[in-house]
């Protein structure tokens, strides 16, 4: 369904994406992690095209282009389809929980208010936010914001959500309310692409897991195998370092 | 001794009036007027730049650069004596909207600027994501964050902008420190005239304070009821811990 292949991007000398090949399928949940500064969340941003990458072709369902010469058009399109979730949540600060639900839309997709609205009302109540839904993001906490935004990317109906690192801003005690959310929407079989530091959850939820180191994908495959019978060293040398993090923190 | 003193009394309260009236009818409208064209052309030079519009962007720099880096007054003098050189010719209050409104554009153009550039690129990056247009995000997004942030300097600026229009009595506007000027000539008491008539920009100051205190509170967003009810019981904990500035932690 959504497919980069051989994706670079390079900061000034550095070298952040080295060629990267990467799938999604419909219905499937995908864990990508690795260290920081691996390039996981640049790969996400982009295939949003939040970043735009020096080389590579992008394929989202029957579009495939040549990621240089895509216009605006069509990644406007695309974004139709696509639903973000960004580390610090993002939430509109002068919109409400509902008003930030709603502006996808009645703005972008021209929906009347009315039937925005009980869609929105139907998506706050899915991630537990329906007593919320007149408060600013400033009232509310970390993972109350990060369940408000993942309700406005559910509200479009996209065929792929892109979570970067949905839990990593939020204080311990608070990522479970988020990651219990995403639990029940990959039960539901949402198509999800999630760069993670959680390795609890790339187990339990994730089908497949990609392991990045240094700008190229080192190891990927089901998620079981490759987290607990790695094949390259890189992936076990990972593993270790966040069991004993993991460990530490407990 | 108490000849004198009566003497000044009857010279403030006879030219109260005269400069209540120059005020309503040259100052303010002076001022407004500037302010008001000032802003509409500092939006457009403030979005040309974060557009990053070819050509127009470097003009607006251009201009910023020009209208910062000389006097007012010399702009006054440059449009109202300057100008009927080559054949333009203004009578002196237009001339004299023309140059604050010029001179506004640039300071409040930077504050516009500054503001829009203030809002979190995250923001903007969400309403890509969502499926807005650009001038969708920049008009439900940014812009009504950016007035947020922009509005107490946009409010200095127009403090300033009152008493700066004191400098057209340089080019013949009968504003009030024009009148000032003459009756502290007739009845030569310069210090008690010129004393007054600070007293008035005060007091229109003093108001225009009060009023951006007022807005300010209304440019909060609304808030439901509970919060606002939580929210007051916290300012009310500010207001008794005066010196809140301080490191709260610890005894005297």
């Amino acid at each position: 369904m959504l497919a980069v292949k051989n994706i670079h991007k390079s900061f000034g000398s550095n070298q952040v994406l080295k060629g990267i090949d990467f799938e999604v399928n419909e219905g499937e949940v995908i864990a990508v992690i690795g260290s920081s500064g691996s390039g996981k969340t640049t790969l996400l941003r982009c295939m949003a095209f939040l970043e735009q990458a020096d080389d590579g072709i992008f394929t989202f369902d029957d579009l495939s282009k040549d990621i240089r010469t895509i216009s605006r058009k069509e990644i406007k399109e695309i974004r139709m389809k696509m639903g973000f979730v960004f580390q610090n949540f993002n939430l509109f600060r002068n919109k409400t929980a509902l008003q930030n639900v709603m502006e996808g839309l009645t703005v972008a997709r021209k929906m009347s208010a009315d039937k925005a609205e009980a869609i929105s009302r139907e998506m706050l109540q899915k991630v537990g936010m329906s007593d919320r839904a007149n408060y600013y993001p400033d009232q509310l906490s970390g993972g109350q914001q990060q369940r408000v935004a993942i309700a406005r990317a559910l509200a479009t109906s996209p065929e792929v959500i892109l979570f970067d690192e949905p839990t990593s801003a939020l204080d311990p005690e608070l990522t479970g309310e988020v990651l219990e959310v995403m639990i029940k929407l990959a039960r539901e079989g949402t198509t999800m692409v999630v760069v993670t530091h959680e390795m609890e959850f790339a187990r339990n939820v994730a089908d497949r897991v990609i392991f990045m180191e240094n700008g190229v994908v080192v190891e990927e495959g089901p998620a079981k195998e490759i987290l607990s019978n790695p094949k390259e060293e890189a992936t076990r040398r990972f593993l270790r370092r966040i069991l004993r993090e993991e460990e530490k923190e407990q | 001794m108490s000849d004198r003193f009566f003497r000044i009394v009857r010279i403030l309260v006879e030219s109260f009036p005269k400069l209540l009236l120059q005020c309503l009818k040259i100052t303010i409208p002076l001022t407004v007027l500037s302010f008001f064209f000032g802003l509409i052309l500092a939006l457009i030079l403030a979005l040309v730049q974060v557009a990053e519009i070819k050509g127009l962007k470097q003009f607006a720099r251009f201009y910023v650069w020009i209208f910062r880096g000389t006097p007012l007054m010399l702009q006054l003098f440059i449009i109202f004596y300057g100008l009927p050189s080559f054949g333009i010719y203004f009578n002196g209050f237009v001339a004299a909207v023309i140059a604050f409104s010029l001179n506004l554009a640039a300071y409040n153009s930077e504050i516009i600027r500054s503001a829009i550039q203030a809002v979190p690129i995250g923001q903007s990056e969400a309403g890509y994501m969502i499926g807005l247009n650009y001038f969708q995000v920049m008009t439900r997004i940014v812009l009504p964050q950016a007035a947020r942030i922009a509005f107490p300097p946009l409010f200095s600026s127009l403090i300033g902008m009152t008493k700066d229009t004191s400098l057209a009595s340089s080019i013949t506007v009968i504003e009030m420190m024009s009148v000032a000027k003459r009756i502290a000539a007739v009845y030569y008491e310069p210090f008690w005239m010129y004393m007054e008539t600070g007293f008035i920009y005060l007091m229109i100051c003093t108001l225009l304070t009060k009023l951006q205190a007022d807005f300010e509170r209304n440019l909060e967003w609304k808030q439901p009821e509970e919060v606002k009810e939580a929210m007051a019981a916290v300012e009310a904990d500010n207001r008794a811990h005066k010196f809140r500035w301080r490191d709260p932690g610890g005894k005297k």
